[in-house]
């Protein structure tokens, strides 16, 4: 997903926009820009400064500043909740943990080179279910004893899920323990963090309470997850692009802009 | 930034290992390849026989290894003995490997049996550094020099071990001289550079090495136009023999100033000790002052769970006096996957790490290029974090 947060001075938010990456990551860059733009009822020029992060970051031809989503999230979580300690990002690509102090990243972890234990993990097997995504918390809220899965990889998961169906076991306790098996995996991970209160919960993942639930469980904490999941890191950008304005503004030194154009999508290139 | 003459023929050799070797068997000369940083090169020098260090390719596909090896241990030692296999390392008139760890075991077993080299040695050096390890690591090194000597058809005389041992160590004092250039800020001569360097040195002869190091050494202190300033880091990790790496860290905006890898100071900075029987200084330094995670230390022994702290300080605390002299403000943390030794080692040195208050971030290699790209995310965010 490619996600734009538009703040104002007082970080208000302007507004807001979430759409669909695909493959043509720069047309969806210039599209998702300029709704955003309208929503707010701003020209470009009256942008002043734009950080991009995530996997795409580099394929925002307009963007003044590239920082990595780690920080960006980091920074967007501590906006909305300032006691936050930990924060666990699960999206469709990866799972991160980030330890934050005061509102900073001062550590981090990472899994990207596996799909089991992402988001990608649930959807393929919503998928093999003939499910939709937003459905899979409501039916797993209903399980009465949800039943092991191993989250060691994705595509063995499906058929295990397969073969559970196949001796009868009940949909919910099913999915129950698929979204245990996905929390169990990320709080391992993020355990090497050293885990402290207030944990946030936050990615595409976050939505499905079903697994919010399953990451109290197993942290035997609360989480909090924030009202919009899949902003936190565009709003942390926002306020890292607003921080690096006024300090520029305070040294008195001049702004680094690109240029404020739409340009037509050059497809695949990732040298800008 | 200007390129040395003496950079230049690093790069060189780095590029083409095998070439200088390759001349010198045309001449005569017999070459012994060794696995690891554990065989005792200074035998192979004294009896006139060149060590050519066996380092693996991560742009070579490993296709023909996973045969005879399982695909879940270390990829490095798997590429090294894929390149055998394919005839690579055909040029060897003989190798030496030790017991580095279990799969760099198996793997001279396998060679051994595959590639049947005119000579083969097996070191089975210890695991711990207690005294009776050290007396049985002087027996076995007798042994290899035994066996190098009835390859060779000569006898080993104590004055031409002990020159050997003056040329090694003056490669290492000459290394040491050329990490002192990595010190200024900005640092007189990049990670890149350095691990190309200490690649050539570990595919010629000492003596050569010794030349090519004092003209390396002269050039880059003489660069005016240098590195820019950026974020100084310390890599800590197991083996590190290809620039790709250390090119991604250092093209995310900074720069790698110091190293404890195996083809770098871990391998070059200890001396050996000129001892009255010089195999006392040799089993001495291979074993007990070569500090590779392969070899298990403990603060005072048996007292592990006394003092956490204690314990990492004495394990570790070389690591802190090379964040401070090299001036690191941030490490990367680096292990090969799978690799059980550098893993087991990976929590503590991270705890060390924290409490020394430096930023560090782990990075897992897969010993491929295509899987680097992922990285540059995490070093990017670890120099975010470092501010």
């Amino acid at each position: 997903m490619t996600k734009v947060v538009i703040i104002d001075a007082d970080d208000g938010i302007c507004s807001r926009v979430i759409g669909p990456t695909g493959a043509e990551h720069r047309r969806l860059a210039n599209k998702v820009m300029e709704e955003a733009l309208e929503q707010a009822n701003l020209s470009f020029d009256q942008v002043s400064y734009l950080v991009a992060t995530g996997y795409g970051r580099m394929n925002v031809p307009f963007a003044d500043r590239q920082v990595t989503e780690l920080t960006c999230h980091a920074r967007g979580v501590a906006s909305i909740f300032p006691s936050v300690r930990v924060a666990i990002d699960i999206g469709g690509q990866d799972a991160k943990g980030l330890k934050i102090r005061d509102g900073r990243l001062v550590d981090f972890v990472m899994n990207d080179k596996c799909a089991a234990g992402t988001g990608r993990f649930l959807e393929v097997i919503a998928d093999a279910l003939g499910l939709r995504m937003e459905e899979l918390g409501g039916i797993s809220s209903k399980s009465t004893s949800k039943v092991e899965i191993s989250s060691t990889c994705t595509i063995f998961a499906q058929q295990e899920v397969i073969s559970r169906l196949s001796e009868g076991v009940a949909l919910a306790d099913i999915i129950a323990g698929l979204h245990d098996a996905i929390a169990s995996r990320t709080v391992r991970m993020v355990r090497r963090l050293k885990i402290e209160p207030d944990v946030v919960f936050t990615g595409g993942v976050a939505k499905n309470m079903g697994v919010v639930n399953a990451l109290r469980e197993n942290l035997e904490c609360e989480v909090f997850v924030p009202e919009e999941p899949l902003l936190t890191g565009a709003i942390g950008a926002a306020l890292l692009g607003k921080e690096l304005t006024l300090q520029a503004l305070a040294k008195g030194e001049p702004i680094q802009r690109k240029e404020r154009r739409l340009e037509e999508a050059t497809f695949f290139n990732t040298r800008s | 930034m200007s390129e040395s003459k003496g950079l230049t023929r690093a790069k060189e050799i780095y590029q083409d290992r095998p070439r200088r070797v390759k001349e010198l068997k045309a001449e005569g000369r017999k070459v012994i390849g060794y696995l690891c940083i554990y065989p005792v090169l200074e035998m192979i020098t004294a009896l006139d026989l060149v060590p050519y260090r066996i380092l693996g390719d991560i742009r070579e596909p490993i296709t023909k290894a996973d045969a005879c090896l399982p695909t879940v241990v270390c990829p490095f030692v798997r590429s090294c003995l894929d390149l055998g296999l394919k005839g690579k390392y055909d040029f060897l008139d003989g190798v030496a490997m030790a017991h580095v760890c279990d799969v760099g075991e198996k793997a001279a077993h396998i060679w051994h049996i595959y590639l049947n080299p005119p000579y083969f040695h097996f070191i089975d050096t210890p695991h711990t550094i207690h005294k009776a390890a050290q007396k049985q690591h002087k027996e076995l090194l007798k042994d290899f020099q035994r066996t190098l000597e009835s390859f060779v058809g000569k006898k080993l005389s104590p004055g031409r071990l002990k020159e050997a041992i003056e040329a090694h160590n003056q490669q290492r004092a000459l290394v040491r001289e050329l990490y002192e250039l990595r010190k200024p800020d900005p640092p007189l001569i990049s990670g890149t550079e350095t691990l190309q360097v200490m690649v050539a040195l570990m595919s010629i002869p000492v003596e050569e090495g010794n030349e090519l190091l004092r003209q390396v050494i002269s050039e880059v202190k003489q660069r005016k136009d240098g590195l820019q300033k950026k974020p100084r880091l310390l890599v800590w990790g197991s083996i590190i023999d290809d620039i790709a790496l250390i090119e991604l860290i250092e093209s995310a905006g900074a720069n790698v100033v110091m190293d404890d890898t195996c083809v770098g100071s871990r391998a070059y900075f200890p001396d050996v000790k000129l001892t009255d029987d010089p195999l006392d200084g040799l089993a001495y330094r291979y074993l007990v002052e070569l500090k590779c995670p392969r070899t298990f230390r403990e603060g005072v022994f048996g007292e592990t769970k006394k003092d956490y702290i204690k314990d990492l300080e004495s394990r570790f605390s070389y690591l802190k006096d090379y964040a401070r002299e090299w001036n690191a403000e941030g490490i990367i943390v680096q292990a090969m996957r799978y690799c059980d030794t550098h893993g087991y080692e990976v929590p503590g040195v991270k705890d060390y790490f924290n409490h020394l208050g430096l930023p560090n971030t782990y990075l897992e290699l897969d010993y491929t290029e295509a899987a680097l790209a992922p990285l540059r995310t995490r070093v990017q965010a670890l120099l975010e974090v470092m501010g």
